[in-house]
């Protein structure tokens, strides 16, 4: 009986975890799609992710309703993916990782200086979330059933899309730019419609974050959150979008993990966060060396060392 | 307006002095280091932990950090570039494992010395006023330590044996490899050179500005300009480059809000890939 109440002691901080890492999930869910099936070098995947966000919030808190704020967060993300593309994909491939790791910081010094917009560093409260009024108590016990519907349909989507001719093009675009287009396929049109569909992906994530935040300011946004999409895709086996998910879930539970540990190190949290992020880039140093495949990649699928 | 200029100058001799690093090692082992700003960031830390922690005089406090750097730099090359060199890597891996190095370098940092911002425990001097502009001392050491730093990078380039085999690899790496270079060899020197570079950047900047753990990864979007201004595995392209870089942020701040000036790096930045992409004075 003890056992039973202590479980239920810990219910709220599991769920926590665990919803952060569904919306994480999703986020690297974009990343892989754009990575892993098509091979474009996106360091800038965060910038969706605030423009998902903000967008939701700041049009819900003038009066939109949110259902429509959502929708117009993943559209104009997916635009601005589109915007983004149209003139970088035809660069070469590590131009196009200086780029959009140059693309999202603008981003982020937009949402920091247009305060007028964006409020600035002061930030935006959410007002409003889904079904809010209709749930008592702890609302995260509602959010985190809600976004892992969201996870499943958004991966069984997915992987309906990469098992279709178009994910096959993708993927022969990502082994070999050259064969997809000797056959007369439209290598620049399909890399933009993966950049789209992957901004989209995250800008869907960015909103259930502010979800999540009940409040989002430019800290949420920075360069680093993209890179946890990163090792997420990486550790789990890019182009495989279980493996994604079982990244997202493994990060997170990572972190979760190593904050119990904080009482047991000499540490302060300072450090801790720094020694989790250390580790973090030390494991992508790792993978990409030892096994570059990942976790659930399939070694013959891969093509990083040409 | 004169000021702006000024320390754009000051700016620019700074990204100078860092993006040939980058700019050699981009051109020779082909691949974007995403680390490099925290080679800059590593030299910075060293200088301050020997100066101001452990007491030893500034200048020779920063000597014994641009060497620690440049041998941190080698120690890299054979613990993660060179066994991926032998697996033929591709640039896109490589890539990834510097963004690895990158996250890895900068939190060390962190966790050594914290986040907060620290300065050089020097003696504030007062600046030199000519007419409607202010010049610190600082600033004039900045310049000048830049400008002998790349006329040393010339000699070493032109007159020195290493510095010919530097060129020849930059140029064709397979016809070096063919003339009986020793290409393991010129690789090391080529981090050992370039990241010391770095670290002479760093530390420069921590001079003027401050010490703080992002501020390699705060610079690498305007170095990244740099070298493809000037185009990349050209060293006096990327002086060229820097120095416009630093021009372009500070003047742009007489328009722009200051807050956008990394804006200006990735604006220059857009346009030459579409002009020009392989720069002013690549090949």
């Amino acid at each position: 009986m003890i056992e039973i109440g202590i479980e239920i002691e810990y219910l709220p901080y599991i769920i926590t975890v665990l919803l952060i890492a569904s919306i994480y999930a999703i986020f690297s869910l974009g990343l892989n799609l754009e990575w892993g099936f098509t091979g474009l070098v996106n360091f800038g995947h965060v910038a969706f992710l605030a423009i998902g966000a903000y967008t939701t919030v700041l049009l819900n808190l003038s009066g939109v309703p949110l259902i429509l704020s959502v929708i117009a967060g993943v559209a104009l993300a997916g635009l601005c993916g589109g915007l983004l593309g149209i003139p970088t994909l035809k660069l070469r491939e590590d131009y196009l990782a200086i780029v959009t790791i140059g693309f999202a910081e603008i981003i982020r010094f937009f949402l920091l200086n247009e305060e007028w917009l964006t409020r600035g560093p002061m930030g935006v409260r959410v007002s409003s979330r889904p079904f809010e009024e209709l749930i008592p108590g702890d609302y995260n016990f509602f959010l985190f059933p809600f976004v892992l519907g969201v996870l499943v349909i958004c991966y069984l989507l997915l992987e309906k899309l990469v098992k279709s001719p178009w994910g096959r093009v993708l993927k022969s675009i990502r082994e070999d730019e050259d064969v997809p287009a000797s056959l007369g396929k439209n290598v620049f049109s399909y890399k933009i419609q993966a950049l789209v569909l992957g901004s989209m992906i995250a800008g869907l994530a960015g909103s259930l974050l502010a979800f999540y935040l009940q409040y989002i300011n430019p800290r949420n946004f920075m360069p680093i959150e993209t890179f946890y999409a990163w090792i997420a895709v990486v550790l789990g086996g890019s182009g495989n979008n279980r493996g994604t998910i079982l990244g997202a879930f493994i990060l997170w539970a990572f972190f979760s993990g190593t904050r119990f540990a904080q009482g047991y190190l000499p540490f302060s949290p300072t450090q801790m966060g720094a020694l989790r992020i250390l580790f973090i880039g030390l494991l992508l140093i790792l993978i990409m060396m030892f096994k570059p495949e990942g976790l659930l990649g399939k070694k013959e699928e891969l093509t990083l060392t040409k | 307006m004169l000021q702006l200029f000024i320390n754009g100058l000051v700016l620019g001799s700074i990204l100078a002095l860092a993006a040939i690093g980058l700019s050699m090692t981009y051109s020779i082992l082909n691949f974007a280091n995403f680390a490099h700003g925290d080679f800059l960031a590593l030299g910075a830390y060293l200088t301050f932990v020997f100066s101001a922690i452990l007491g030893v005089h500034f200048i020779p406090a920063s000597a014994i950090a641009v060497v620690i750097t440049a041998f941190i730099a080698v120690c890299c090359d054979y613990a993660i570039w060179k066994p991926m060199r032998e697996k033929s890597a591709g640039s896109l891996t490589l890539i990834i494992i510097s963004i690895g190095l990158a996250l890895f370098l900068r939190n060390l940092i962190i966790f050594l010395w914290g986040p907060d911002i620290k300065h050089y425990d020097l003696p504030v001097k007062r600046g030199i006023e000519l007419g409607s502009v202010v010049i610190t001392q600082n600033q004039i050491s900045v310049i000048m330590v830049a400008v002998i730093c790349m006329f040393l990078v010339h000699y070493l380039l032109k007159r020195t044996t290493i510095g010919k085999a530097m060129r020849a690899l930059s140029d064709n790496i397979d016809l070096a490899k063919a003339s009986g270079i020793d290409v393991d060899w010129v690789i090391r020197y080529t981090w050992a050179i370039g990241m010391a570079l770095a670290a002479v950047g760093g530390i420069l900047y921590g001079l003027i500005t401050n010490i703080n753990p992002n501020m390699g990864w705060f610079m690498l979007l305007p170095m990244f300009a740099a070298v493809i201004l000037g185009g990349i595995g050209s060293p006096y392209g990327a002086m060229v480059g820097g120095v416009v870089i630093g021009l372009a942020q500070e003047l742009s701040t007489a328009i722009l809000p200051t807050e956008y000036k990394q804006a200006v790096a990735f604006f220059i930045l857009i346009v030459v890939l579409f002009i020009r992409p392989r720069g002013i004075l690549g090949s």
